[in-house]
Formats: C-alpha cells, structure tokens, sequence
C-alpha cells in the first residue's frame, strides 16, 4: 500500500517536556515522556540535555553505539509506507495504523533534532493517493489538518520549521490556509526543517520547475539561454531548503521503489529499504538506517548535484 | 533530616543500580539482535551458492515474463571491468531476460557497446530493433546504453524545446502554459531529443554505494530498485534470486 496521511487525530504530544519530579541520582534532564521501555533506555543510561528549542547551540545528546556525529546526514527522507499493512496484521482498523504511525513520525522527528539532522522530508500523500475513494482521501486531509493545528505548539516550542510541498491548489482551502499560516509562524525556526510532501510527485515537481522557469522567461527576467539544470534546481519545490538533495531515503514496509518522489533530487541518495512496517519502524531502524549510510562508502560519480 | 539524607543515598545507589541493569539489558538485547542477523546473512551467501549450482528447485526455472525491462547500473569505477559485464548479460540471456538497459554515468558503457555488442550472440541495439518504446518479444537480447546525459542533461533538452514551443505559440494566459508543461508532453518530448525508453521494471545496482547514480529519473518512479554489491562480487545466484523476488512482487501504484 503506498504512503498515506501520517498526521493522525491529536494525540498527548510527546515533542512537549513532561513536568515530572527527576529522580535522585538520575541524570535525564530532558523531560521527554519515557513510557516506552525499549525507546527509553539508552535515554536513562546516558546523561544528556535537550537544548532549548529555539534552535541556540547545539543539542549534547549522546548517539547510539557506532554512530557517528560528523557522518549524520544532512537531509534525510521517509516513504512512510505500511500503517495500513500495519493496522491489518494487528486486526486494528486503518485509523490505529495512522495513529502508530504518527507517533513513530513524532519520535524520528525527536531524533533527528537531537542526532542533528537538519532536514528531513516526509512523503504523506503521493498525486497517485488522489484515486483512493473520496471518502478515505477527505478523512486523511482532515486528519492533517487537525494534527498540524495541535502540533503547532510543539513546533515553536522545539524550534521545528514546516514547509509543505506539492500541488496545494488541489487541497482544501481551509488546510491551504492553514499551511501558509504554520509555514509564516515557523519560517525562522532553525533546529529541524519537516517537510512534508502533500499532493506532491517528483514528476509534479519538474513540470512545475518549467512552468515557473516560462513565466520568468515571458517576463523577460531570464533568457532562454540561461535555462540549465541549476535553474530548474531552483525552482523545484525543494529549494525551500539549504540542503535540497536527501543524503539518505529509508523506504519501510519492504518494498523497494521510489514511487514517484523526489525524482530529479535522488541521483546520489543512499537508498535504504527496510523490512517493518512504519509504524515498528522505531529508533532502531532508524539507528540501522543511520549506520549503514555511514558504514557504506560514499561516491558520487564525479558529479556533485 | 538525617532520615531524609539516608533515603535519598539510598535511593541514589537503587538508582545507580537499575541504570547498570537497564544498560546491560539494552545490550543483550544489541547482542541477541546481532546474533540473530548473522546466521541470517550466511543463510543469505549459502542460498545463492545453491542457486547457482541449480539445487533449488523454485529458481530453476521460474516465469521472467513479468519482467519485461531490466537496467543495470554499474558504478564508475567497476565499468572498466568489460569481461564481468558481458558475463552478467550473458547470465541475463540464459535466464530468459530480453531487454536490458547498461547504465554508468560517465558514459564509458555507451563508448564499449560495439565491443559489448560483439561478444553476444544475436544481440542488437534496442532502438535498432524498436522504432519506439513498445517492448516487443525477440528470440534475442536487446540492449540499450544510458549515461548521466540522458537523465538530468536530457531534461534540460526537453524543457528547452517545451519553452520554445511556449515561446513561439505566443502563449499568454495560464491554461495555455499549463497544457505545455504537462508530464504527458515531457514525456513525448524526451523521446523526441533522444532520451526516451522504456521503464524498467527492476533496477539492479552494482557497485559500493547504494544509489542509482543518476539513471534517468524519468523512467524509474515505479522501478523495483535492488542493490548487488560491487560489481567483482557478483554471482549467477544473487542475481536469479533478485530476479525471482520481483517476480512475486505486486505492487498497489498508490492505491
């Protein structure tokens, strides 16, 4: 099943610090919600501390074993693909594998502000999810809606910028509002850029780089001459970031496609398809992620992009 | 007060305590992990010795007509290896694959292709054997050479020739523009200046690092993409399996 909305019904946002007494001899100054046992150990064994999350000097968390923080890769991105696939094997409704995989997106946002990766891209709903029936299409919409209303806080408070890209103008007014309203409020928050890739196709993004790259010419602002690959990398919708080309792409759920996403920006991504479904896919994917990325060795062909 | 003072000592040293044992658990558990991926990974190397040695039945023989388009991409550094690349197509024909597409970015593959042509039997340049990108079935291989100017380069060429039409249609409002650019025209536009093709089906990359190295991003988004290792490492048996493996794939295109 290919990705679909991750942003699920508001759930206890666990990006906001937990105002609870620290325990005596227990150096986690963090705060952060530790009810899941796994997720939470190496928390309670390493002392740490969560920086403000204005973005002001950089966060002292420890790795994982084996995890280097000069080779974190700049701009990571995720096909979320398997909540349905998820929710089925558990017997749940589509709803709950939403739900799980919101909270796996909530925790890989964590760590990426705390491993220091600067950009990371989410693929939430493809132009090809537009063919599933009206019904189950205006539900995730409504569900990114509300859940981009109730995380607002948490994303000023951890100092997380959004940027939403993809074809918007298909999208409900109200939630095209609301995405220039979270993308303003957000604009100078410098800990993490999520960007989210809604009604987005890397096919979209290159017809729409010309489409933009024509104006400016029958504007007579660019010449016809000028027109190369630089200047269609400009006007690609992922240049609303410093670093547009992901360093790395995890795929879950076992299928090993791009599906459409980020066409012209992978040429020299480290491609890593991971067997669970999103919503197990945890920190200790994303740990196994990290490190084969750092592990394997790194060419470019000569060319840089 | 000093009841208060005990208890917190004691509460520190119950902490202390719990954290030494929370640690050991967690790498236990790294351990039971790493334990359990390493018989996998011989599993891994042993099934592909008795692929190639034909001792599994399933991959002895198994329907490739779901495959109708295969690219090989072959890092910079392995393309000089001639032989090895004649020998992987040459596994290709004997598995039934009739039409593969030989990428590396430099274009050293696309300078070879006579040399390659050669020393296959019967095969041919795929556009010497189709005037568009309609597969059709041959007794004989077919292959296509791609280089790094054939992906990003030729969409460059394409979207120039789009602005030109743009340009010269005299075009002014927004419907007009938008019937231009669309990804039907692009499309039909790239096959024009020459870097069409068909969309394969699976992609396998051989070489370090796992990426596709610049394939024309245009003819891959639904692409099963499969990463080999280096290209000296390569055996008869990961490749029958990967092919095999997409085989029994079915993909939902998004639905």
């Amino acid at each position: 099943m290919m990705i679909s909305l991750r942003f699920a019904i508001p759930t206890p946002n666990t990006l906001i610090p937990t105002k609870t007494k620290p325990k005596p001899g227990l150096v986690d100054q963090s705060g952060l919600n530790q009810t899941a046992l796994l997720s939470s150990l190496p928390k309670r064994c390493e002392s740490y501390k969560l920086q403000a999350a204005n973005g002001r000097g950089a966060s002292v968390v420890e790795l994982p074993e084996g995890l280097s923080r000069e080779l974190m890769p700049k701009h990571v991105a995720v096909i979320m693909d398997g909540n349905g696939r998820w929710a089925r094997q558990k017997g749940l409704p589509a709803s709950a594998g939403h739900e799980a995989g919101v909270k796996s997106l909530r925790e890989m946002v964590e760590l990426c502000g705390e491993w220091g990766i600067q950009v990371l891209t989410v693929f939430a709903f493809s132009t090809e999810n537009w063919i599933r029936p009206k019904m189950e299409v205006d539900f995730l919409l409504s569900l990114f809606e509300r859940a981009l209303k109730s995380e607002m806080e948490s994303f000023l408070r951890f100092g997380i910028r959004i940027s939403v890209i993809g074809d918007s103008s298909k999208l409900p007014t109200s939630l095209q509002k609301l995405i220039n309203q979270v993308e303003e409020t957000t604009k100078n928050n410098t800990r993490l850029q999520l960007i989210v890739a809604v009604s987005y196709s890397g096919k979209y993004d290159v017809v729409q780089a010309c489409r933009s790259i024509a104006k400016r010419a029958k504007d007579g602002r660019i010449q016809l001459a000028d027109i190369d690959e630089s200047l269609i990398e400009q006007e690609l919708e992922t240049s609303c970031t410093e670093y547009p080309y992901p360093d790395l792409l995890i795929r879950t759920s076992g299928e090993l496609r791009v599906s459409n996403f980020l066409l012209w920006q992978l040429a020299y991504t480290e491609l890593f398809f991971a067997q669970e479904p999103w919503p197990d896919f945890g920190k200790e994917g994303f740990v196994k992620a990290l490190s084969s990325y750092q592990q394997r060795q790194r060419r470019y062909g000569g060319r840089h992009s | 007060m000093d009841f208060n003072k005990e208890s917190q000592v004691s509460c520190s040293w119950y902490a202390q305590i719990e954290n030494c044992l929370l640690q050991l658990l967690w790498h236990l558990i790294h351990v039971t992990i790493d334990l359990w991926y390493f018989p996998l990974g011989i599993a891994d190397v042993l099934e592909s010795y008795l692929i190639s040695w034909g001792l599994l039945g399933r991959y002895k023989s198994f329907n490739v007509t779901k495959l109708r388009y295969l690219a090989i991409v072959v890092d910079s550094e392995e393309v000089f290896q001639t032989s090895k690349i004649i020998k992987l197509l040459q596994w290709l024909e004997a598995v039934g694959i009739k039409h593969v597409c030989l990428y590396d970015n430099e274009g050293v593959l696309k300078k070879s292709k006579n040399f390659i042509l050669e020393k296959l039997d019967g095969t041919i340049l795929f556009w010497d054997a189709h005037e568009n990108d309609v597969l059709s079935d041959r007794q004989h291989m077919t292959l296509e050479f791609v280089s790094f100017s054939d992906g990003k380069e030729a969409v460059v060429k394409a979207a120039n020739v789009l602005f030109m039409k743009y340009s010269k249609s005299g075009a002014t409002d927004q419907n007009q523009k938008d019937e231009i650019f669309t990804e039907s025209q692009m499309s039909n536009t790239l096959k024009t200046v020459g870097s069409g093709g068909p969309k394969p089906d699976l992609l396998l990359v051989y070489g370090p690092a796992r990426c596709h190295l610049g394939f024309p991003a245009w003819r891959i988004p639904y692409t099963e993409i499969v990463h080999m290792g280096p290209l000296k490492s390569m055996n008869y048996g990961s490749l029958v399996k990967a092919i095999y493996k997409f085989t029994m794939v079915q993909p939902n295109y998004g639905k």
